[in-house]
């Protein structure tokens, strides 16, 4: 009976309407993590963020519109500051470790004796990971600064003296943390060369072209997606970090500090500003590949 | 000048001045040696930015305390000490917290292959209306900090009461299994784009010899895609074991935190107990460095072990996962 039932409820769909169930039936543990674990949380993060909380039994709260707004942006001494801070940090960081990325990642491409060491030295910030493992092997402080890093020797000091050095040991520790940071990003940049056909570089060299030529016409445009991936990536790491200034502000005023309410509306500032960027960044890919097809 | 004309410039130069050749040879061998050697001088010291920290904690690990306080001793200690990782093991409690480490890693992983598997396949197999708007929202979901819903997400848990069960585990664990938790949109995307490289034959062969969807997924797809799923275990295992972030929220019972976590309590007690006159006496944080170095060194070493195992396996997977053909 059931088997004959199961069968006529067959028949009424039709083969794109049963392949449209079966989409949802693969998605469907992502559908209901999205509703519990995302958009329930958000809404709840919005709704938090123009409240205050009146009974912290229970979490009884009250609508204050936008004073928690307010509170951060003209009250709070340390939110801005530390916002600027962080967003200079993570553009300047950001295409500095697309860039290195990409370098390293087209030096192991090649097929020379050694690689394989290569690869797994360049792999080892990811091992290590991000947290306290890494701030204690480069001594990161609270201000994020690095202090043994790759420290100037003492001869070279003596000969930049004292204006240059410590110009060109900041450059030094910038390079360390974004080194250290760009692992995954140099395992994405890896997949993508990979996946370039061989035949292409073959054409371009029957056509003459030279290895400059070669990089911006072919490498380039073809791993373009993964640039994308890579520069999303690597802003949300960076904006994420548990190592951020910022957002150890926020955790500061929401645990220690039981600031809950404020604590939301300082991360949905964080997250609204981290939601443009990438927004620009989306649209500027798009723009740009639209000329491209022109 | 490129390559091919230069080779076609020798074929010439060799039929009319055989004696310019070899001069001709020379100066190209010259020039590869040239490029060859800048080539691994720039990968070198690319590479010592990569070592140097790594290297630095292993010779600190094994400093004896005389050493550590010396200024002169910088590289090569005078003495190999293993006292470091004795007190270090011991302090952490390395046994109990390992295993509370692996609990989270292992369930977590598996959770993460499921789920952002299934999603990833049903993202690059099947078109539907809302797949782009909800492939959009895997990605947004990428973008949200955790730290910024924590405390949402929190409320929430307690009010289902999920806080508390299980060590507290379960709030860490549960998302996994539902394409969230560590990096879950990342794993759905890098699924997405394998899966969207492979041949569709096999399956809309599975399909017509009547192998119902599920079952073509478990039985055909997956064994085909041993290389992302390679990649995808190696990367959430090293994510769940290093991340200690979750585990300090949730987890609020000391003796069933994970193994990361217990780095700072070790600075602290270092700090607090028996050196703290020391420390002010040397004027000085250097002296339980090579403790907290041995500690340091003694978490990550899993992970280290299992990826010298599978390095080879996870950077053929890395190459063949198919990225570019989005």
């Amino acid at each position: 009976m059931k088997k004959e039932k199961a069968k006529q409820k067959r028949k009424f769909l039709t083969m794109e309407k049963r392949r449209v169930v079966e989409a949802y039936m693969f998605i469907s543990p992502w559908i209901i993590g999205t509703a519990v674990f995302f958009v329930n949380a958000i809404i709840s993060s919005i709704k938090l963020s123009f409240s205050d909380i009146v009974q912290l039994k229970g979490f009884v709260m009250e609508y204050v519109g936008l004073a928690n707004y307010e509170h951060i942006f003209m009250f709070d001494i340390n939110f801005m500051p530390t916002f600027i801070e962080v967003v200079v940090d993570t553009l300047i960081n950001t295409p500095l470790t697309l860039v290195f990325s990409l370098i390293i990642a087209m030096l192991i491409n090649r097929k020379a004796p050694g690689r394989g060491f290569f690869r797994t030295t360049f792999f080892l910030p990811v091992l290590l990971g991000s947290g306290y493992v890494m701030e204690q092997l480069l001594q990161i402080d609270a201000t994020g600064a690095v202090g043994v890093g790759i420290t100037l020797p003492a001869m070279f000091q003596g000969i930049l003296g004292n204006t240059f050095a410590p110009l060109i040991q900041a450059v030094l520790d910038r390079i360390t943390v974004i080194l250290w940071r760009s692992g995954v990003q140099i395992i994405l940049f890896l997949a993508g060369l990979q996946g370039i056909s061989s035949s292409l570089y073959e054409a371009a060299k029957c056509d003459g072209a030279t290895q400059w030529e070669v990089f911006w016409k072919i490498t380039l445009p073809m791993i373009s997606p993964i640039i994308l991936l890579n520069f999303v990536y690597t802003m949300v790491t960076y904006f994420a970090a548990a190592d951020n200034a910022l957002v150890k502000y926020i955790i500061k005023s929401v645990f220690t500090d039981k600031q809950f309410a404020r604590g939301a509306a300082m991360g949905w500032v964080y997250f609204a500003f981290a939601f443009v960027m990438c927004g620009v960044v989306f649209v500027a890919a798009a723009g740009l590949s639209k000329k491209e097809e022109r | 000048m490129n390559a091919s004309t230069k080779k076609k410039g020798l074929c010439l130069c060799s039929i009319m001045f055989p004696k310019r050749v070899d001069r001709l040879v020379a100066t190209t061998k010259l020039k590869k040696f040239i490029v060859t050697f800048a080539y691994y001088l720039v990968l070198c010291s690319l590479a010592f930015v990569f070592v140097y920290p790594f290297l630095k904690m292993l010779v600190t690990s094994v400093m004896s305390d005389s050493d550590l306080v010396n200024i002169t001793v910088t590289w090569l200690p005078s003495e190999i000490v293993w006292e470091n990782y004795k007190v270090a093991f011991k302090q952490l409690g390395y046994k109990s917290y390992f295993i509370n480490s692996l609990q989270i890693t292992l369930i977590g992983t598996l959770g993460h292959l499921l789920s952002c598997s299934l999603a990833g396949y049903g993202f690059a197999r099947y078109k539907f209306k809302l797949n782009g708007v909800l492939f959009a929202v895997v990605v947004l979901s990428m973008l949200v900090p955790v730290q910024t819903l924590i405390f949402p997400l929190y409320i929430q848990y307690s009010k289902m009461g999920l806080i508390k069960v299980l060590k507290g585990y379960v709030p860490i664990l549960l998302p996994c299994f539902f394409g969230y938790g560590l990096n879950g949109a990342f794993f759905i995307f890098l699924f997405r784009q394998f899966f969207s490289g492979l041949p569709k034959e096999m399956e809309e062969a599975a399909r017509i010899d009547g192998c119902g969807a599920l079952m073509t997924f478990f039985r055909i797809m997956l064994p085909m895609s041993k290389a992302s799923i390679l990649v995808s275990t190696v990367l959430s295992v090293v994510w769940h074991w290093n991340d200690y972030f979750e585990p300090n929220i949730y987890i609020t019972n000391g003796g069933d935190q994970v193994l990361p976590s217990r780095l700072p309590a070790l600075y602290k007690l270092l700090n607090m107990e028996e050196t703290m006159d020391l420390v002010e006496e040397m004027g000085g944080f250097l002296f339980n460095n090579g403790m907290l170095m041995a500690g340091t060194f003694l978490v990550v070493l899993p992970i280290l072990i299992i990826y010298a195992f599978l390095q080879k396996q996870f950077m053929e997977g890395v190459e063949r996962s198919g990225l570019t053909g989005m």
